[in-house]
């Protein structure tokens, strides 16, 4: 009987441990994802952010290198200071602390084109968390790209705070949700809400103001100073 | 399960503690170095993107 009963009493002690074991688990998982992939991936994205600017100091004017990253974006009302933007919005790219734009399932256009939009995704948690603050993101607030030679200055126009993942309309050349229905020069920011979570997703949708000539100094718009 | 790994561990109290600490150190490096990174894509938290998928 009491052999029985001190059988009885390890088990359950053992399977309480486990328990406990699984909580700790998780809140490692947690720590893990809102710290330790930010600790990662800002290094890394600041490693690869002085290789474009170290790049872009040594080069000559010229094409477009689309392979080391294309620019930064900059998002004052973000407070997160420069993003790099590189090629592609897979999660090996993105992990890294920078933006991708898109390449699939809607081919981005890239702000020197002509026309067409220019989308985007980074995280909204861990990995960087670069648009952790996208819901800051107000009518006429300003996006700034920045390439080697030129400032694309865009202005908000329209948010759509909670959308499906499967809506890839709203990467459209014309994004026709956002009620623009001719084609001009847009941005458009998607990443994951609500916070913590990847239910939805959150969009901004932007369109070019005025670019200006990048200058010896690198003087950044009015918008940025 | 702890108390068995406690009592298996040679050594007096503090021998025992200083292993330990070093055998838990040793398990949260694993699970971030090696763990995490393959359970969290698997997980529906970080998905940024919109795609028809």
């Amino acid at each position: 009987m009491a052999r029985a009963r001190s059988r009885i009493a390890g088990v359950i002690s053992v399977f309480g441990e486990l328990l406990i074991t699984a909580g700790v688990l998780m809140g490692l998982f947690v720590v893990y994802s809102l710290w330790w992939t930010n600790v990662l991936a800002d290094r890394e994205a600041d490693k690869q952010g002085s290789e474009v600017r170290d790049h872009w100091a040594s080069a000559a004017p010229g094409a477009l290198d689309t392979r080391d990253g294309i620019g930064f974006l900059h998002v004052p009302a973000m407070k997160n200071g420069e993003v790099l933007v590189k090629k592609g919005t897979d999660p090996k790219t993105l992990n890294n602390g920078v933006a991708g734009y898109y390449t699939d399932p809607v081919k981005s256009a890239l702000p020197s084109d002509k026309q067409g939009n220019f989308s985007l995704a980074a995280h909204r948690d861990g990995h960087g968390a670069k648009f952790h603050n996208i819901h800051k993101l107000k009518t006429g607030d300003s996006i700034v790209f920045e390439t080697k030679d030129t400032w694309y200055v865009y202005k908000v126009y329209k948010t759509l705070p909670e959308t499906s993942k499967y809506n890839v309309d709203v990467l459209q050349p014309v994004p026709k949700e956002s009620g623009r229905t001719k084609p001009g020069r847009y941005i458009t920011l998607t990443t994951c809400t609500p916070v913590y979570t990847s239910t939805y997703r959150y969009v901004v949708w932007g369109e070019l103001e005025r670019t200006e000539k990048v200058d010896s100094a690198r003087t950044p718009p009015a918008e940025l100073r | 399960m702890y108390g068995w790994i406690w009592r298996h561990l040679p050594g007096n109290a503090w021998v025992r503690a200083l292993i330990s600490l070093v055998l838990v150190l040793a398990v949260v490096y694993v699970l971030f170095q090696y763990v995490f990174p393959w359970a969290e894509p698997l997980l529906p938290f970080n998905d940024v993107t919109v795609d028809g998928q």
